[in-house]
């Protein structure tokens, strides 16, 4: 018997410029939950703080008999936007059964191994640098917030150690860590026997070149090449010749040199060697961003699509699969990719795919150096005009949309009540 | 001639000594090198010539260098500085050098003088920066040389932190030099508009930077010797910038003209030795990895070609055998390989070069080129008595590039339409006389370039500040009397036959350009052919976003000396007027350009940062990609 008032709770918890989404889901025998990420931006101008809102899903989570239980959290990627909240320790309480993480998190794939090493080691070397320029304080207010923006990138990128080895190894209950997706297409899609009624679909990230390509940054190189273009271990700039062959003006113009440059010529040299910092800074962004996971939960006829931020390979790539193609076209619920930002949504997506009428949420924050950046009003507003079920984290910024939606009263979570049966199979 | 003017006439070649390929090889003293080229009398201390100038200004130290005088009498004894890394007067003579054999190569093939726009000079500035890139800049009409520390971790063969010379690097300088001529033959091709149009510019210019390396016979004796004439083998020859490369810890040589199979699976043309890919030419995008498909095209054209010209070298060599005994080869062999291997790879850039002529003047596709190199080999030898023209289609068609709208790749189909019997009216013979006129000018080094549109001051400023200006440039502004005469009579002719060749009538028509072309056919004859260019720009819909480039349209008009119109190749922008077959092909274009632009979107991190959509950054951000600086930021990926 279908029972079309049964409903999926989505609630999104207003972390800031950040992600963390627990799913209620009623089954026949009793509600299961299911995390997606927990995190905020250091940046960000944060509601209150992170291991506050931790603890609210814990206690959230918690069942009749007092034990907080979450069924799977799902960490879609290491960046700090989406881990910072595991660093609380209000966790070692939550029974927890799976913990799902992409390919690259297996300690046991090179392949993924080598990628996360890289995109670390390359967030650390830019981090560095980033603080020694900040402390000589030389720079103007426009270096400064141009600065504080790669810092926040660089810091979003780091490790996240602590909040890593609670998603590696801590919580209670021993729970298992599975890697998506699998290394068989076939496989990935699956059910769990504590998720009845639930079918899983791991659409990526995949392993095809064009996705791996970017998970991956710039190289190494180019990393300590800014640093040392930056001052990082050069106290000045060197010379490339012996004194004896410089001259000056004067004495160029004596050796027979053509007319002196103009001092248009003269800035545009002295301003060339500018290494293009903040394109490494956002290219390693984008690079962590594609270790995404790109996740479908089937449950009933509701199609929940959980992209974390993943970029376009991923998307393309399982825009390619004749399969996930099909269910992609069924979205009933579209977690919105990388807080609303430009490319995280591709267009192709919701003008060919995206069926009207979806509910859709944004967890998002202005943060100190982007205000009203992310999410993009015009992607909210294409979203818009497809569906009016459209909610943000942070605001109440469509009186239209919410009446869709539940708000808790100091704004802490928004609720989505998604139907799992569709009236027409009442 | 009476003794004294013998005496005094000025040489026409100057030997000068340069890397032939860059410090870190050249430490073996046979990679140290003499080209000639072209003798300029007037050439100052710097040196300074009649179309490039060196200045050596170094922006990082805020000071100059002192500048060679060329024609100091130690200088010229010695047959040119001898190659030194630690002293810059060798720099700027190599610089020199290696930029006026380009344009040598350019001007022996298009058969005219080329100068740069007003008749300025194209400056060199050798050690600009400090940073591993160089870049052709074409708002101060400059090429900027960098230098840079190698790697401390991984140098290859540099010593850790060893100062590197991108100046000194005779790969990086041809490929500077050839994008400033190209962006003076074309130069919408600045302008992103298809995946292909900045790749076209990074892969021709490996082409020249490569083949170049075929016109020194000490290294390719030694290297036909090395590699048994198998001249595919891993060598200098067929590498880019090998210093480059591994003083920025890549661990290999910059690119290569022939397979690169990198750990991530793109660039380059063909497997190990093996077959090319096609999915390739579908799916690769960054400008300097999808140029290598060009490349590895071209080069293989030329490998097919020289291994069936050396065949009955190596028959007669083997007794009729072919197979080469092990051990060295004998010298007169190896002399005689070289002299096919030179010839051919001369008579492949001279191709490659010519086809220029036949390119229409905005938004090409490497199968446009395909068809223009067809065409201009076709018109000059018609018989393809080497086979190259065969071996250049075949090797496009393996790396899956074809040309729009052909219904085969057979010769006939890839010529570009004939234009004859389209009742076209013949160019005024007045017009034809003021070219040749124009061309004996030219012929001195003194006058300007009078086929050349100059541009107007919105234009000549237009990548200042790396912002793209949203209203066209190109004004008129006819310059000199027989300019003004010349291009008002194109106008005319445009106007009046605008919907036949492709061009929007109720749209401003700009005269891009008008030349002469005079080359000898392969049966001695004289060919003298008239190019000219005209251009238009579209006005974007509110809801098309290009990214800030914009939408163009133009038409190449190929004429032969008594004025008949031969070859019409057009770009065309939509209008109501046109057939239908062009009006498809227009709004194929614009989806074209408009999924591009979505691409570079996909591909692009800086998308998700910036502050809005109405942000001038961002709605230039394609344009703003269109400086050289940006795109060779790449090269170290």
């Amino acid at each position: 018997m279908k029972n079309t008032a049964e409903h999926v709770i989505v609630r999104m918890y207003n972390v800031g410029f950040g992600d963390s989404f627990l799913l209620f889901i009623p089954t026949p025998e009793g509600t299961r939950k299911i995390l997606f990420d927990c995190g905020v931006h250091f940046q960000s101008k944060k509601p209150r703080p992170i291991q506050e809102v931790a603890q609210q899903i814990v206690d959230d989570a918690r069942d009749e008999d007092g034990v907080s239980r979450i069924d799977v959290i799902v960490v879609t990627h290491r960046h700090q936007d989406h881990v910072k909240g595991f660093e609380s320790s209000a966790w070692n309480e939550v029974e927890v059964k799976e913990v799902w993480m992409p390919w690259t998190e297996n300690p046991k794939d090179k392949m993924g191994r080598e990628i996360l090493e890289k995109q670390s080691g390359n967030a650390k070397t830019l981090h560095s640098t980033v603080q020694r320029l900040l402390a000589a304080a030389a720079a103007s207010d426009e270096d400064q917030q141009k600065l504080r923006r790669m810092e926040g990138l660089a810091m979003n990128s780091l490790t996240n150690e602590k909040a890593m080895t609670m998603v590696h190894e801590g919580f209670a209950g021993k729970p298992r860590r599975v890697f998506l997706p699998f290394e068989k297409r076939e496989e990935n899609t699956f059910t769990r026997d504590f998720l009845p009624g639930v079918k899983i679909h791991a659409m990526g990230p995949s392993r095809d070149p064009e996705v791996i390509r970017d998970m991956d940054p710039p190289a190494e190189e180019t990393y300590r090449h800014l640093a040392f273009a930056l001052g990082g271990e050069a106290v000045e700039s060197h010379m490339p010749f012996r004194s004896l062959w410089t001259l000056d003006e004067v004495g160029y113009l004596a050796a027979g040199g053509a007319e002196p440059l103009s001092e248009k010529d003269k800035e545009k040299l002295h301003t060339m060697s500018d290494e293009d910092s903040w394109g490494l800074a956002v290219a390693l962004e984008k690079a962590v961003n594609g270790t995404s996971l790109l996740l479908m939960l089937q449950i009933g006829d509701a199609y929940l699509l959980f992209p974390g931020d993943a970029q376009w390979g991923t998307w393309n790539s399982a825009m390619m699969d004749k399969e996930w193609r099909r269910l992609l076209s069924k979205t009933t619920f579209y977690k919105i990719g990388h807080h609303g930002s430009h490319n995280a949504t591709p267009k192709s997506f919701v003008s060919k795919l995206l069926p009207e009428n979806f509910w859709a949420m944004a967890c998002t924050g202005p943060t100190a150096n982007w205000t009203d950046t992310i999410p993009l009003p015009n992607l909210m507003s294409d979203l818009r005009s497809h569906s009016p079920k459209v909610v943000r984290s942070d605001k109440d910024d469509d009186p239209a949309a919410e009446q869709h939606f539940t708000r808790e009263q100091h704004g802490y979570f928004v609720d989505a009540k998604i139907p799992i049966y569709s009236d027409s199979d009442a | 001639m009476t003794k004294s003017s013998y005496i005094d006439l000025p040489p026409t070649r100057r030997p000068l000594k340069i890397f032939a390929f860059d410090p870190m090889l050249g430490r073996a003293a046979n990679q140290r090198i003499t080209i000639e080229i072209a003798n300029e009398p007037d050439l100052q201390i710097g040196p300074r010539g009649s179309r490039v100038e060196v200045i050596d200004y170094d922006g990082a130290n805020k000071c100059y260098y002192t500048p060679v005088d060329l024609n100091a009498p130690g200088v010229l004894m010695r047959g040119g500085l001898d190659p030194n890394e630690s002293v810059p007067c060798f720099h700027q003579q190599m610089v020199y050098a290696v930029a006026m054999k380009v344009i040598e190569n350019f001007e022996r093939a298009l058969g005219r003088r080329i100068s740069f726009r007003y008749n300025q000079k194209l400056r060199i500035f050798p050690h600009a920066f400090q940073g591993a890139n160089a870049f052709y800049d074409p708002d101060s009409l400059a090429l900027f040389f960098g230098y840079f520390q190698a790697d401390k971790l991984n140098p290859g063969p540099n010593l850790p932190g060893q100062t590197v010379f991108t100046c000194l690097s005779h790969d990086i300088i041809a490929h500077e030099m050839t994008h400033a001529l190209v962006d003076r033959l074309r130069k919408y091709f600045i302008e992103p508009s298809n995946r292909d149009v900045s790749a076209f510019h990074e892969g021709f210019s490996d082409i020249v930077a490569i083949f170049q390396h075929f016109s020194f016979p000490d290294i390719l004796r030694g290297l036909i010797q090395e590699t048994r004439s198998d001249l595919r083998s891993p060598t200098p020859l067929i590498e880019l910038a090998r210093e480059f490369g591994y003083a920025t810890g890549q661990g290999r040589a910059l690119r290569s003209a022939v397979d690169t199979s990198k750990t991530n699976g793109s660039g380059g043309g063909a497997g190990a030795h093996g077959k090319p890919d096609p999915r390739l030419y579908e799916s690769v995008f960054e400008p300097h990895e999808r140029g290598s498909i060009l490349v590895s095209a071209v080069f293989e054209a030329f490998f097919n070609t020289y291994q069936k010209r050396i065949k009955d070298l190596i028959r007669i060599a083997t007794g009729g055998t072919g197979q080469l005994p092990a051990g060295d080869l004998h010298p007169d062999l190896v002399n005689r390989i070289a002299a096919e291997a030179s010839s051919t790879a001369q008579s492949i850039l001279t191709m490659c070069i010519r086809a220029f002529e036949y390119l229409p003047p905005v938004d090409i596709t490497f199968g446009d080129y395909l068809r223009a190199l067809v065409t201009a080999d076709f018109e000059l030898s018609p018989a393809d008595e080497n086979g190259e023209r065969a071996a250049m289609i075949e090797a496009f068609r393996e790396r899956g590039i074809y040309p729009d709208n052909v219904t085969s790749l057979a010769e006939e189909s890839l010529i570009w339409e004939s234009a004859e019997g389209e009742g076209f009216p013949d160019f005024e013979k007045e017009l034809i006389d003021q070219l040749v006129v124009g061309a004996q000018l030219l012929g001195r080094s003194s006058s300007r370039d009078p086929f050349m549109a100059p541009p107007s001051e919105s234009e000549a400023s237009q990548f200042t500040n790396q912002s793209y200006d949203s209203t066209d440039p190109a004004h008129d502004e006819y310059g000199i009397d027989l300019q003004k005469s010349v291009k008002e009579e194109l106008a005319r002719y445009a106007r009046d036959n605008a919907v036949k060749l492709g061009l929007c009538p109720g749209r401003k028509i700009t005269v891009r350009g008008f030349h002469p072309a005079f080359r000898v056919g392969a049966d001695g004859q004289l060919l003298i052919e008239m190019v000219a260019q005209f251009t238009q720009r579209d006005d974007p819909k509110a809801n098309q976003d290009f990214g800030g480039v914009p939408v163009r349209g133009g038409t190449t008009v190929i004429a032969s000396a008594e004025g008949k119109v031969r070859y019409v190749i057009s770009k065309p922008l939509y209008s109501k007027e046109l057939s239908d077959e062009k009006k498809k092909h227009a709004q194929e274009r614009i989806e074209r350009q408009l999924s591009f632009v979505d691409e570079c979107d996909r591909a692009d991190p800086h998308i998700a940062w910036y502050g809005s959509t109405e942000e001038k950054e961002y709605r230039n951000r394609i344009a703003r990609t269109m400086n050289f600086a940006a795109v060779h930021r790449g090269i170290r990926r």
